[in-house]
C-alpha cells in the first residue's frame, strides 16, 4: 500500500525533474515472451534493450558516461517501446518507429549497428556482409564482437546476422532467444544449428 | 573510486525509507509527498552526493530540512489513516507515540525522535542528518522521548 504512494510520488518527482531538464534517460522493465527486458530511452531514442531486469555494469557505465547521472525509472518514456515490442512479438509489427540512439559507442560499432538496422524483417545476413557494409570486410570477428555488444537487440536486429557457414553464430540473449526471434519472423521452427544464410548473403 | 551512481539507483535504494520518514515527520500523505519530492529534487540538483558511502545520511539531512521548512508553512494536521501506512515497526514506539511526537514536539526534536526511535538510524547518522554533534543528538533524542512519554500519559 505504501509502495503505491511511493510510486505516485516518484512519478510526480520525475515529471518535475524532467521539467528542470535533470532527466536524460528514462528506464523501465517490460515483460516479453523472451523474459524481462530492461529498456532505456534517451533524448534521441532507445539507448538500451537489455535481456534481464537490470542493465549489466558495462552498459550502466556507458549510459552514465554518455548521459550523466540523470537516469530514472520512467514508464512514460518507455511505454512507446513496450507497445512496439509487444506488437512485434505478437506478429503485428515488422519495423520499429521509435528511433535508436547509438551515442557513446565507437564509430565502428555505430557503423556495424547501422548496417545491421537495414537488414529487413525475416531476412538473414552474415557477419562478413555486415563487416563489409561497415567498411571493413576483413573485420568479421570484430563485427561479431560489436554485434555481441549490441545495446539495442531486437530493434537493431542482430538476430538476423548469422555465421557464413550457416550456423546461428552467437547472441547476447542466448541462442534460444535468437531462434525464437527468427521463428517469429520466418514462421517455421528454426532447425538446431540455425538456417543457412539466405538471399543477399547467400554466396559462400 | 566508487562506480558512478545514477539518480534512479539512489531512488531505488532509498525511496521507500525516505517516504516513510517524510510521512512520519509530517503526519499526512499530502505533506509527505511534497517533502519526498523536494528532497530528491534537491539531491538531483546538488549532485553528486558529498560522500558516496554516506548518501543515506545526506538524503536524511535534506529531508529533515525540507520537512522543517514545510512545517513552517502549514498547520500541524495528522491523518491517522495515512500515518498507519508508515506505522512504527520496531519495539518501544507505538503509532500513538508517533502521533504524539508530531503533535507536541518542535521540528528539530521531532526529527531526532523519528530518526532514532522510529527509523532506527545509528546516532552518527542522526547527528549527520541534524547537522549537530553526536552528543547533542543523544541529548535531543532523550529530551524528545521524555516529552512524548509525558504527552501520552
Amino acid at each position: 500500500m505504501i509502495e503505491q504512494l511511493v510510486d505516485e510520488a516518484r512519478a510526480a518527482l520525475i515529471t518535475r525533474a524532467a521539467a528542470e531538464d535533470l532527466v536524460r534517460v528514462g528506464y523501465g522493465v517490460i515483460d516479453s515472451p523472451l523474459g524481462a527486458l530492461w529498456v532505456g530511452v534517451g533524448p534521441r531514442g532507445i539507448t538500451t534493450i537489455h535481456y534481464g531486469d537490470e542493465p549489466d555494469a558495462r552498459e550502466l557505465r556507458r549510459l552514465l558516461r554518455t548521459y550523466g547521472p540523470g537516469l530514472v525509472p520512467d514508464a512514460k518514456r518507455t511505454s512507446p517501446v513496450a507497445r512496439e515490442l509487444d506488437q512485434y512479438f505478437r506478429g503485428k509489427r515488422r519495423t520499429f518507429d521509435v528511433p535508436v540512439d547509438l551515442s557513446g559507442l565507437t564509430p565502428f560499432q555505430q557503423r556495424v549497428l547501422r548496417a545491421t538496422a537495414k537488414v529487413g524483417f525475416g531476412d538473414l545476413t552474415t557477419y562478413a556482409v555486415i563487416a563489409k557494409r561497415a567498411g571493413n570486410e576483413r573485420a568479421s570477428r570484430a563485427t561479431g564482437a560489436a554485434l555481441g555488444a549490441n545495446p539495442i537487440p531486437i530493434v537493431v536486429p542482430c538476430h538476423r546476422v548469422v555465421a557464413t557457414h550457416g550456423s546461428l553464430g552467437g547472441y547476447a540473449g542466448g541462442l534460444d532467444a535468437k531462434r525464437r526471434l527468427l521463428a517469429i519472423e520466418r514462421g517455421d521452427d528454426v532447425p538446431e544449428g540455425g538456417w543457412p544464410p539466405a538471399k543477399e548473403s547467400g554466396r559462400r | 573510486m566508487q562506480p558512478a551512481l545514477s539518480f534512479g539507483e539512489l531512488l531505488e535504494r532509498h525511496e521507500l525509507e525516505l517516504y516513510r520518514y517524510a510521512l512520519r515527520l509530517t503526519g499526512t500523505r499530502h505533506d509527505a509527498d511534497d517533502v519526498f519530492q523536494d528532497t530528491f529534487l534537491a539531491a538531483f540538483r546538488s549532485w553528486p552526493p558529498p560522500r558516496r558511502d554516506n548518501e543515506r545520511a545526506w538524503l536524511y539531512r535534506i529531508a529533515t530540512n525540507k520537512a522543517i521548512d514545510h512545517g513552517r508553512k502549514r498547520r500541524r494536521i495528522v491523518s491517522l489513516e495515512d500515518l498507519r501506512l508508515a506505522a512504527p515497526q520496531g519495539d518501544g514506539v507505538s503509532l500513538l507515540d508517533l502521533v504524539g511526537a508530531i503533535r507536541v514536539l518542535p521540528a528539530g526534536q521531532r526529527a531526532a525522535f523519528v530518526l532514532r526511535r522510529v527509523q532506527g538510524l545509528p546516532y552518527g547518522d542522526v547527528a549527520s542528518a541534524l547537522e549537530i554533534t553526536e552528543v547533542a543528538a543523544r541529548a535531543r533524542v532523550s529530551e524528545a522521548t521524555k516529552k512524548v512519554k509525558e504527552a501520552m500519559r
